[in-house]
């Protein structure tokens, strides 16, 4: 059976080489490497090149390692809830029904899908690894190939540990509350090593001593190595052994949710892709509300009182996580307000996934087109009134993050300015949050069709940018308050910039209202184009050319049929893209 | 002495979360016996089936195949299932896939009983093109010879009908009589009330509940399952 195993894949694999053309992998291959050189080169850019005081080196040293531990014990509890659920392997749909419903060893058909994960895991390990090893010499002291070489060691066994850690969980039938338990108490751990508690005692800790080996070479950080190496070898070996106990239900589950979530990233629909990994982590909404009081309810604001009765059904690991995004943010935001600039880009991104989450009544009309298309009020007027709670949301969220942000280093003058960066951040990254929900999936057909690569590619980058690129606006008054200008206080300075990105929010906001109608007019106005003239004119004229017995050109068009109540949902329960058009009749 | 059941089932349950889709089921199906499974949308049907292919874990209780666990080598060797949603490769052809799941499940490949097989399923002007570019009645045919060409005592039928145009079912039908004239056992889900005609027995579910057991003619099925 074996064998027939064996034959099965060598099979599938001829077939899959036959059909790769060079000319696609090269491409692809010239891609990665023109995007992996401008990330270095941006964020060499960020970095700086200023060598450290001898004070922040010893810092770095003494703190270093057990941050980086902190990191990977993160990755590695991540790993591990993703094992509990049947992870990290996604195997194919037809793996699962054929060769893991067949009389095959199952750890025997499933050794070299995991080997391959954890070969994938550790590359990508190692490389991000030495790029952070080739932007810290930049910096720090120490030889260049010494840093690339520790660093790169240190975030490829990370990778590996974390991957390991995965298949050991989804092997062994891990509980997902007993994943969450070992994986809570690892990042405790980590935790209290760095506040400095039981310094330099956790386990992950040992990967940042072997990364910062350039820093410190001595016992702590040879052994440091080697117990990493021992963690990472010790996981993935445990886990490849015992991955014939991965349970089928999970598998199956899983690899259908992970083909549409590829699917769903590829389209760049967010929503799916929420829906998605929701569905993945197992993350239903309670079927009791925690509350039945309804604030400012009895009837007035119906949208509100919706969104506040999902609210109030939100599972407890949707609530832990929006309160752990807003505490990263706020310790991000302590860290810009020292120095460390590129930090308001991590709070930013932390408050976005956050607001992803609070715009979840929003998301919810979008996700039912046809409920929506029911009520005698036009979509934008109602998607607006979703918003004063995903906004409430994120400010009470937000001042969790003020509360971390004080913790770290207490003064009145942070808890000033934290404060009008709650309100800040609440609004801009509620804005980017819609404005990332409502887009929905990537069209390419319509008038987008015809315009060059060159210009579509520029919009998709702009509609994958921009709504984090909000989120990262709203933490600016921090930036501000670091430089204020001569003559005002840093609160002062804040403010300022708050109530800029106030304004901006609010014409966000009102740009949701319109939408709609905005949108409606300009396909009014490409329809009258292609009927009448301009470039489908142009496009019907040239065809007609070559096809002399074809009617005239200018033959107007017949009425567009309108297009039946589109109730064809996708997996997240919207529409499938091409239901939201409506039919174009060309000339 | 005792026969051994193809399929036994003890206290069997299946729940997600408060929703109870299986309540504990007692079931023993014996070699040879063909039994179809009827019930309305959501009455536990493909559950049952799916967790006797060991395609879904037991909340509760548990299942024997020929005295082995399932989900066992044993087990797994002697359960052919063949679902409502075919599931194939997308890179290999209808033969390919004969050819290599066949082996995998002890089976001696593409051989001259498969080539038939391909025949009778009219897959025969199809046998070297991808499944994965066909319509559902195709894939529906095509994961019915998969399911058939392999060596196996248990056939899970999932609405095997759904799909297929008059001639499809005949053959069907015909590959599924001559399944249990070879000794396998069969148990088919089915809304078809016409099929239990030609079954020794017939289980009703209802919200997971069996509300029959034993032999029922089309009428009777009709009544129970509206």
């Amino acid at each position: 059976m074996t064998a027939a195993l064996a034959d099965l894949r060598a099979a599938r694999r001829r077939r899959r080489l036959g059909e790769i053309h060079w000319v696609d992998a090269l491409y692809k291959a010239y891609l990665t490497a023109l995007l992996g050189t401008i990330a270095v080169l941006v964020l060499s850019g960020w970095v700086g090149d200023a060598e450290l005081t001898p004070a922040e080196l010893t810092r770095a040293s003494a703190d270093g390692p057990a941050a980086i531990g902190l990191v990977v014990a993160v990755a590695i509890a991540g790993g591990l809830r993703s094992g509990s659920r049947g992870g990290p392997l996604a195997i194919e749909g037809a793996d699962v029904r054929h060769v893991l419903l067949g009389p095959v060893d199952r750890r025997a058909a499933l050794r070299a899908p995991a080997l391959r994960q954890l070969r994938h895991a550790g590359f990508v390990g190692l490389v991000v690894g030495a790029v952070a090893g080739q932007l810290a010499v930049r910096r720090m002291p120490g030889d260049a190939v010494e840093w690339v070489l520790t660093a790169g060691a240190a975030g490829g066994l990370a990778a590996v540990a974390t991957v390991g850690a995965g298949l050991v969980a989804s092997g062994r039938r891990l509980p997902g509350w007993a994943a969450t338990v070992v994986g809570a108490g690892l990042v405790g751990w980590a935790a209290a090593d760095l506040a400095a508690v039981v310094p330099g005692s956790s386990v992950t800790g040992a990967f940042g001593r072997l990364a910062l080996v350039p820093l410190e070479l001595d016992t702590g950080a040879v052994a440091g190595a080697g117990v990493a190496a021992v963690v990472a070898v010790g996981l993935a070996g445990l886990g490849l052994v015992g991955i014939g106990g991965l349970s089928v239900e999970a598998a199956e589950r899983r690899t259908a949710l992970v083909g549409q979530l590829r699917f769903a990233a590829t389209l760049q629909d967010l929503r799916t892709v929420i829906v998605l990994r929701r569905q993945l982590a197992q993350e239903h909404p309670r079927r009791a509300a925690r509350l039945r009081w309804v604030p400012g309810g009895r009837g007035r604001f119906p949208v509100w009182e919706r969104d506040w009765r999902g609210l109030v059904r939100w599972p407890t690991a949707r609530i832990v996580r929006l309160l752990a995004l807003a505490a990263v943010a706020g310790v991000a935001l302590r860290g810009a307000a020292a120095g460390t600039t590129p930090l308001v880009v991590v709070a930013g991104l932390a408050a976005y996934v956050a607001a992803l989450d609070a715009v979840e009544g929003l998301a919810q009309e979008l996700d039912h087109p046809s409920l929506a298309e029911s009520i005698p009020r036009e979509r934008g007027a109602i998607h607006v009134r979703h918003l004063p709670l995903a906004v409430a949301v994120m400010a009470a969220a937000g001042l969790v993050g003020l509360a971390a942000a004080v913790a770290v280093d207490p003064s009145a003058e942070a808890a000033s300015v934290g404060a009008l960066t709650v309100v800040s951040v609440a609004l801009a990254a509620t804005a980017g949050g819609a404005i990332g929900t409502v887009g929905g999936a990537v069209e390419q057909s319509g008038a987008w069709s015809l315009v060059p690569p060159e210009v579509s590619g520029m919009r998709n980058a702009v509609r994958l940018v921009w709504p984090p690129a909000l989120a990262v606006i709203g933490v600016l008054p921090v930036l501000a308050a670091t430089r204020p200008p001569e003559g005002t206080t840093p609160t002062l300075a804040a403010a300022s910039v708050a109530a800029l990105v106030a304004l901006l929010a609010a014409g966000v906001f009102a740009w949701i209202r319109v939408r709609d109608a905005v949108r409606a007019s300009i396909a009014r106005a490409m329809e009258t184009a292609g009927s009448g003239g301009g470039v489908r004119a142009a496009i019907a004229a040239a065809d007609e050319a070559t096809r002399p017995t074809s009617p005239a050109p200018d033959t107007p068009a017949p009425p567009t049929a309108p297009t039946a109540a589109a109730d064809r949902h996708s997996i997240s329960g919207r529409p499938a893209p091409r239901d939201r058009r409506k039919k174009k009749v060309l000339p | 002495m005792t026969t051994v059941p193809t399929l036994r089932t003890h206290a069997l349950a299946k729940s997600y979360g408060d929703l109870d889709a299986l309540a504990p089921l007692d079931l023993r199906i014996d070699p040879g016996t063909s039994v179809a499974l009827v019930g309305h949308n959501g009455s536990g049907k493909s559950t049952l089936l799916k967790l006797v292919a060991g395609l879904l874990e037991p909340s509760d209780g548990h299942v024997e195949i020929e005295g082995a666990e399932v989900g066992s080598i044993a087990a797994r060797a002697a359960v052919s299932y063949l679902p409502d949603d075919p599931v194939l490769y997308d890179d290999l052809s209808v033969r390919e896939h004969v050819e290599y799941l066949s082996r995998l499940h002890g089976g001696p490949g593409c051989d001259a009983d498969a080539e038939d097989l391909i025949g009778r399923l009219g897959l025969a002007h199809r046998a070297d093109d991808l499944p994965a570019r066909f319509s559902r009645g195709l894939r529906q045919r095509t994961a019915v010879l998969v399911g058939l060409s392999r060596p196996f005592s248990l056939l899970l039928v999932d609405e095997p009908f759904v799909g297929l145009d008059a001639g499809g079912k005949r053959t069907l039908l015909d590959l599924l009589a001559e399944a249990t004239a070879a000794g396998a056992t069969l148990l088919v889900a089915t809304h078809e009330e016409a099929y239990v005609d030609r079954v020794d027995r017939c289980i009703a579910l209802r919200d997971g509940e069996v509300i029959h057991d034993g032999p029922a003619t089309p009428g009777e099925v009709v009544a129970l399952v509206s």
